[in-house]
């Protein structure tokens, strides 16, 4: 046991190193002073402040920030219910239903892009709004929630649930008590691939934003034209940060305690 | 418990979700089929009066087969990769993770809270020609010419494989977490070996989750064409490439629906098929 | 709606330098009003202004505070009560990214009380997309000037007030009646770029000038082209002796023959050149002039040429969308980036020279003296101008770029 463990633990530390490679890369070179290109020239520090200065570059983070926290939300809730729902249930249009599950995912993202700007068209005349940028991001973003949902609570006695209520519990109790514990780390991982998914999103957003909708994905893009620059970069290197920041934070307050030793059945 | 109450709770269940994908994915849906079904009018605009199936005749054209094939070798290779690598470390986390499972998982996330493009620029500076690996290479004495990385085969297949793993690592972690660790012992008290307790024990047990995250990974990655277009070469090229040109530079909106929809036909018959060959396996063992 | 003060040139004069001395000052003309007001010298100037805030698509830059503040603060401003329009209070413009100067904006946001927002595209197929039929909400957009016909009769793009283009007079006289859009009726040219080849001087010690050395065997596997058929197949026409908008399609099947002998060695089909030409990856590729400069900021030893056989030009025009809720806004701000040192400042950003004759004095000389962002017009004779082409010629040339790239 004790070797597999260090040959797994090994293996363990080359994939983080494969996965963060291109993050170190990415930091390094928000600190590049040369515009452009592979080669490293000087230290600098100075994209950091011309980003703060750039209104329309943090403009088009909260605007991605605003989009990501709705579509986890919203497809979150009916994607785990969706996935406990399918798991659980044996019924003729099973079938039918796990098909629905599986096309968002197998249409192509311009196709899904395009049919939302004319859904959108042609049944309020107009198109853009946040509202149909948020609708478009839970679309594509509740089926890989549900599918997570699905795997693990397809692996679930269904009877624990009874056994809960055979013990005294109402239906509402012995599901918050007992199945939603169960499947809270497949609800957490389907939260963190919806928000992934939506912030990076590019080919579905760009035909359902507008005025005002800017994200953060269209903005780099855009820049394609002219070469992106390390702002993008610094603004990356930020995201990253931060994000490490509360994390770590929330670590070390204990927040993620309850979930982990539920995770074991 | 009725089995009645049970079904109408069950159906309760998926029905929000169900009724949201059947308004804003089934309807607009249905709206881009009729639009295949028609011809591209006058001035970009889409003729619908004489609506017949000959866009998905022309779909057939051979010219979009070798991309067809790009696009399914792609993301076999991604996905087999997806699983051979995020399999060990979903097992890892789980098993070895103790308190800091949840931090780790997060971490698995986190390269992938910044944008694609630059990730896919970093993996750029570190396969050009007189990037990362040559500079290294050749410092190292071991080459004297730049080996070329970038725009081949070899390249597209890691920038998949690293933009695909977390879609892998996170069902395969949330299924084999859920694994029931005295199980496993029991396994190992009656096969004596690992190998075996793990072939016929762990893995079988955990099929649910190697499925979910082969479909998060295989479904996608045949449908990428962002990737193959920034890191391949002249032969790299994917059909969902080929649906993006109809629609966008051709303007052929009524085309590339149908082409589309030829691509979802096809995944999601070979994706059903090998979903249900999986569970009747792991139902048969 | 037309105003004599607008063709009065001693009044257009000072009305100009007030405009640049409030752009400078970042002050609005409310403010110049109330100060004039204040300090009783100035009084002099009331009547000018009065009569241009009076008369504001006359006058460009009239904000829409100016006509209460000249009527409050100079008793002369009843001398032309006439309701005219006002800009709206805001702006929504569709863009690439970092396309326009942040100083012109400011100066447009702070001299015309109007709020600027801004969307982005990444390619101009999709711009046209989301603008559809009306403009898909936005006031003002950037369309490549050869699909100005298109945007025209599709009905997208609407046709512009004179009276709000008082700057108009600075288009170097090339530009003034171009063959796209006559009398720059619907549109206003915003910059204008060559196509041709850039190639490291560290690497190919030849002198080249053809564009036959795209398919030089000598460099495989570190050619390539640009990810655009239009450029391609305009390339590889020119160099065979043909239009780049040719509608014969003997003269595309030899293209695409010729295309299909150079596939095994080219590396790459990709509009990243400045990516792809500063790692060593590409030794010489098909590029867009202006880009050459971006890459010569990373590798010194890049040069561009149009080759000899002829290149390809084409240019980007500012247009009013027809749905646009902002269209006097849209307007005022097509004049204000028609302003010479506005659009200098444009050019000095991005490195792409504009039709603006007038800017050319506050250009950095170091783009104007650059004969491939800025060439002569022995050179610039040569060049050809992609055409927007019908659907089925498009079909014919998209169907063997398929074939091409499949």
């Amino acid at each position: 046991m004790q070797t597999r463990n260090r040959w797994l633990t090994g293996f363990a530390v080359a994939v983080y190193a494969f996965l963060f490679a291109p993050i170190a890369v990415l930091i390094l070179f928000s600190f590049n002073s040369a515009r452009r290109g592979v080669a490293f020239q000087d230290f600098t520090l100075d994209w950091y402040p011309r980003l703060f200065q750039n209104e329309e570059l943090i403009d088009a983070l909260f605007v991605t920030l605003r989009i990501a926290v709705v579509a986890v939300i919203v497809s979150t809730l009916l994607g785990a219910l969706l996935g406990l729902g399918l798991a659980r249930l044996r019924f003729r249009g099973q079938g039918v239903t796990e098909t629905l599950l599986l096309l968002p995912m197998v249409t192509p993202e311009i196709v899904m892009g395009l049919s939302l700007l004319l859904f959108f068209l042609q049944l309020f005349g107009a198109h853009g709004s946040f509202v149909q940028l948020s609708i478009a991001h839970v679309t594509f973003c509740i089926s890989f929630v549900a599918v997570t949902v699905r795997a693990r609570a397809a692996s679930m006695n269904p009877q624990l649930e009874e056994a809960a209520r055979d013990l005294g519990a109402s239906a509402t109790g012995a599901f918050v008590h007992v199945t939603l514990p169960l499947i809270a780390p497949a609800v957490f991982a389907g939260a963190m691939l919806s928000f992934a998914l939506s912030f990076d999103d590019y080919v579905v957003t760009t035909f359902n934003a507008g005025v005002g909708n800017s994200t953060l994905p269209l903005y780099i893009y855009g820049r394609l034209k002219f070469g992106v620059t390390p702002e993008i970069n610094a603004i990356s290197t930020i995201i990253v940060a931060v994000t490490a920041t509360i994390i770590l934070v929330a670590w070390r307050v204990g927040a993620f305690r309850g979930e982990a030793r539920s995770s074991p059945a | 418990m009725t089995g009645a109450l049970a079904r109408l709770r069950g159906l309760a269940l998926i029905l929000p979700g169900a009724g949201w994908l059947a308004l804003f994915f089934l309807v607009p849906l249905a709206i881009i089929f009729v639009v295949s079904l028609g011809d591209r009018g006058a001035l970009d605009r889409i003729d619908l009066s004489s609506p017949s199936f000959d866009n998905y005749a022309r779909a057939f054209d051979p010219v979009f087969l070798a991309t067809f094939l790009n696009s399914v070798r792609f993301a076999a290779v991604t996905t087999i990769l997806c699983l051979l690598i995020g399999y060990p470390i979903a097992y890892w986390i789980s098993r070895y993770g103790g308190r800091r499972k949840v931090l780790l998982l997060i971490l698995v996330m986190l390269p992938f809270w910044t944008s694609y493009l630059i990730r896919t620029y970093s993996w750029m500076i570190v396969l050009r020609d007189n990037g990362v690996v040559n500079s290294l290479l050749q410092a190292l004495g071991l080459t004297s010419q730049p080996i070329i990385l970038m725009n081949t085969e070899l390249s597209v297949i890691l920038g998949m494989t690293y933009g695909f793993l977390p879609f892998a690592i996170l069902p395969l972690f949330v299924s084999i977490d859920r694994l029931d660790p005295s199980l496993v012992a029991a396994a190992r008290d009656l096969y004596a070996t690992g190998r075996s307790a793990f072939v016929n024990v762990t893995l079988p047990l955990t099929m649910p989750g190697i499925v979910a995250a082969g479909l998060l990974t295989f479904i996608p990655a045949i449908g990428d064409f962002v990737t193959p277009d920034l890191l391949g070469g002249p032969e790299t090229t994917t059909i969902a490439k080929n649906i993006q040109v109809l629609f966008l530079a051709n303007r052929d909106w009524p085309y590339g629906a149908a082409l589309g929809f030829v691509l979802m036909v096809v995944t999601l018959a070979g994706t059903l098929v090998a979903i249900r060959t999986l569970r009747r396996e792991v139902v048969g063992s | 709606m037309t105003d004599r003060h607008a063709h009065d040139g001693s009044s257009i004069d000072l009305e100009k330098a007030l405009v640049r001395y409030m752009v400078e000052r970042r002050i609005s003309r409310r403010q110049l009003l109330e100060t004039i007001a204040r300090v009783g010298p100035a009084a002099a100037l009331a009547p000018v202004i009065a009569a241009c805030t009076a008369s504001p698509p006359a006058s460009a830059s009239a904000s829409p505070s100016a006509t209460p503040g000249a009527s409050a603060g100079s008793p002369s401003a009843s001398a032309e009560p006439t309701p005219l329009p006002s800009p709206e209070s805001e702006l929504f413009i569709y863009n690439w990214t970092d396309y326009l100067a942040d100083e012109v904006i400011a100066s447009f946001e702070s001299s015309y009380g109007v709020k600027v927002t801004q969307s982005f595209f990444s390619t101009t197929d999709e711009m046209y997309t989301n603008l559809g039929t009306d403009g898909g909400g936005y006031d003002l957009s950037f369309p490549i000037s050869v699909d100005i016909p298109g945007l025209i009769e599709k009905g997208t793009i609407i046709e512009l007030d004179p009276a709000f283009l008082t700057n108009i007079g600075n288009l170097g006289a090339e530009w003034a009646n171009p063959g796209y859009d006559p009398g720059n009726a619907h549109s206003v040219p915003y910059m204008w770029w060559t196509t041709g080849v850039g190639y490291d001087t560290a690497r190919i010690t030849d002198e080249l000038t053809s564009s036959n050395a795209l398919w030089d065997a000598r460099w495989a596997n570190h050619i390539s082209m640009l990810d655009d058929w239009q450029e391609v197949f305009g390339l590889t026409l020119i160099q065979l002796g043909y239009s780049a908008n040719t509608e014969n399609t003997s003269e595309l099947d030899e293209a695409l023959a010729r295309l299909q002998e150079q596939k095994p060695l080219v590396r790459t089909y990709s509009t990243d050149t400045i990516g792809t030409m500063t790692s060593g990856d590409i030794w010489i590729g098909h590029i867009w002039g202006a880009d050459r400069y971006a890459i010569q900021e990373v590798n010194e030893n890049v040069v561009y040429y149009i080759p000899e056989e002829g290149g390809v030009k084409g240019s980007d025009a500012l247009a009013v969308m027809s749905g646009a809720p902002h269209p006097i806004a849209a307007q005022l701000f097509i004049n204000h980036v028609l302003d010479a040192k506005n659009s200098a400042a444009n050019t000095n950003l991005i490195y792409y020279m504009g039709p603006n004759a007038a800017a050319k004095e506050f250009i950095l000389p170091e783009i104007l003296d650059d004969p491939t962002i800025n060439p002569d017009q022995e050179i610039v004779d040569k060049l050809e101008e992609l055409l927007s082409l019908s659907q089925d010629v498009r079909d014919e040339y998209l169907s063997r770029w398929q074939q091409l790239r499949g």
